[in-house]
């Protein structure tokens, strides 16, 4: 638990390594994770089973279920399914920890060439104490795959990848979106998918609001929760934003979140500004929440997907995540690529002067 | 009310109050409310604040400071801003001041600091790059904050830049490092919450007028209800790297009241990249 806090705080304050990771990771962080990942979780079995018979979710001053807490949604889980698993929708008990021994990302990565050990970093998001179900993939259904794009959705796609291709270094702008400390690329979400590391986030219930502040990238979701017969409705819709807009309800006990208004700038695997998100937390246990979510967007995917999660007790407390403030990496890439085009470009005139 | 607020600055919260109620229609409202009898023992500090189901102060909602501390924290004139083009939309506007006895007590080589950053400030104010802003200057930057105060916890979640901190109500922890937004520990001292703020780093600033600090800086905020609408923010600064003794801040912060009132998104970082980055940007053309 110390480590993983001391790794947490370093991290963090060597502010230009969200902007390294994104130099040695591609964009797909959680599919090559779920086919790696590490140690068995030391609370998975346990958690395995998420809901407790008899058990009853604390309350609130206002009588909701208690949510309250420092919650971590690290997970050994793929979003898709290995195609090798076909409609294998959960493990055995037995499968699970099969497989979890098996889940290692450290050695994989580590090359001498280019040290950058996983665990030793503390970006194997596996090291931490995790909660689990029995699930094969993150994408729930018996598909278990995130639906193929529609004719629309492949078109906006391929066109944004062919804008981008040969300017990627051109400016600030052309970077990703971790490496710009902007938004936690397509995990920050909603939905809120688990970063490579720092998967923590502490959720504070008032009347009438949920806050949730993810520690990637310190930022804070603040939901107003309808208690009247008039539901506050969504900002209008000119306004865009780029975790979108959440407005929540009580379904029983549980709390769904209903977010829109996202930009065009937020693609959510590919996703348009018309991403529709609604996420279902349901406390089924001491140290459980099981997280559901759907996403819609015609103007994307064949049908609506849906996922789930479970969150476990985060080791520790949530600390600051400073990304901007000491984002030399990004500043580093920029003038490296400079420094490459200006050695081509000397090396083109000195093979000039030659001939 | 606001002119009661303001003449009692210096009062203390107790003895307003007392003036308070001694106007005939608000006593005989104050009588209303106590004889419901769902008043705390203390409820007479602040009558009309809500509480929470613990009996605390309820300190949650959309809060905002209503001056022009951000531009400078000491009294100032309004005068041009630093840049041409602007013209009146970046000119300063002016300020009586928020700090007790006017002036700030920096060291000597501390005000010839401050003198530096004023004239170099487009360049040095961390607030131009989007930098968070440290604590107190959060509090009075021109955009809305939220508490979001539960029975254990207390979450203070700032428009600007999506900054954010999280109140520790528990035993007193000790800070693993310095923080931008420091390190928060709160507690309640009769009707006041009052937050001890240490380990921020050298690198923000209280205004746009180059006052600084070094990271010997230890802030105690106080947050007191006074009126259902209106909270007396305090903050005392002590760092004896760059000030000769302690000093203090105060204003009021208010609620807003908009029925749609919710903060949105300032994520400034976008819009500062090309000031940070422009330079390294690939040249098109000859």
């Amino acid at each position: 638990m110390k480590r993983e806090n001391a790794m947490r705080v370093t991290a963090r304050c060597l502010s230009s390594a969200a902007s390294f990771v994104i130099l040695v990771l591609p964009n797909v962080v959680l599919p090559a994770m779920g086919q790696t990942s590490a140690q068995a979780p030391s609370n998975a079995k346990a958690a395995s089973k998420p809901v407790a018979k008899n058990w009853v979710a604390p309350r609130t001053a206002d009588g909701h279920p208690d949510l309250e807490g420092t919650w971590s949604n690290a997970t050994n889980k793929p979003i898709d399914r290995p195609k090798e698993l076909g409609s294998k929708e959960f493990y055995t008990e037995q499968e699970f920890a099969e497989v979890s021994k098996t889940w290692y990302l450290g050695e994989r990565n580590a090359k001498p060439e280019a040290h950058y050990d996983f665990a030793q970093f503390g970006m194997d998001g596996m090291q931490a104490n995790f909660a689990s179900n029995l699930r094969t993939s993150i994408v729930t259904g018996p598909e278990g795959r995130i639906p193929p794009f529609t004719a629309e959705g492949q078109k906006r796609n391929s066109e944004r990848a062919a804008k981008a291709k040969g300017h990627e270094f051109d400016g600030a702008q052309n970077r990703g979106l971790m490496e710009r400390c902007l938004v936690y690329g397509q995990l920050e979400g909603p939905p809120m998918l688990p970063p490579m590391y720092n998967n923590n986030m502490e959720i504070v219930q008032a009347p009438g609001w949920v806050a949730i502040l993810n520690e990637m990238y310190h930022d804070t979701r603040l939901i107003p929760v309808d208690r009247s017969a008039s539901p506050r409705p969504h900002i209008d819709a000119g306004i865009r934003q780029w975790r979108g807009d959440s407005r929540g309800r009580w379904e029983g006990d549980t709390l769904v979140v209903e977010t829109t208004n996202f930009t065009d700038k937020t693609p959510f695997f590919g996703s348009s500004q018309n991403l529709r998100v609604t996420e279902r937390f349901t406390r089924t246990g001491p140290q459980t929440i099981v997280y559901q979510f759907t996403v819609e967007d015609p103007a994307t995917w064949t049908k609506p997907w849906s996922g789930e999660l479970v969150m476990g007790p985060a080791q520790g407390d949530i600390y600051e995540f400073a990304c901007h403030e000491g984002n030399y990496g990004l500043a580093n890439n920029l003038s490296g690529a400079r420094a490459v085009e200006k050695e081509a470009a000397e090396g083109k005139a000195e093979q000039g002067s030659k001939r | 009310m606001p002119s009661d607020v303001r003449r009692s600055f210096p009062l203390s919260i107790r003895s307003r109050v007392r003036a308070l109620a001694q106007i005939p229609a608000l006593g005989l409202y104050l009588l209303g409310i106590q004889s419901l009898g769902a008043q705390t023992p203390t409820a007479k500090d602040a009558p009309h604040f809500a509480r929470t189901a613990d009996g605390k102060p309820d300190l949650n909602g959309i809060w905002q400071a209503l001056n022009s501390a951000n531009w400078n924290i000491e009294g100032h004139a309004a005068h041009a801003g630093p840049i041409l083009e602007l013209g009146a939309i970046g000119a300063t506007p002016a300020g009586v001041g928020v700090v007790e006895g006017g002036k700030i007590p920096y060291l000597p080589e501390a005000a010839a600091q401050r003198t530096k950053n004023f004239a170099d400030r487009l360049k040095l104010d961390p607030e131009v790059k989007c930098y968070l802003p440290g604590v107190p200057r959060a509090t009075y930057m021109p955009y809305p904050f939220q508490i979001v105060q539960s029975q254990n916890r207390i979450l203070i979640s700032y428009e600007y830049a999506g900054a954010a901190r999280l109140i520790n109500m528990g035993k007193p922890t000790k800070a693993p490092d310095n923080f931008w937004m420091g390190w928060s520990n709160g507690r309640w001292e009769g009707d006041t919450l009052v937050v001890d703020v240490t380990n921020q780093n050298d690198q923000t600033w209280f205004d746009r007028a180059g006052n600084f600090h070094s990271d010997a800086l230890h802030v105690v905020e106080r947050y007191t209800p006074i009126s259902p609408d209106a909270l007396l923010y305090e903050a005392t600064m002590e760092d004896p790297k760059t000030f000769s003794q302690p000093w203090k801040i105060s204003m009021p912060l208010y609620r807003h009241l908009e029925k749609n009132a919710q903060l949105l998104e300032f994520k400034c970082v976008e819009f500062v990249e090309e000031l940070m980055y422009g330079h390294l940007r690939k040249k098109t053309g000859p």
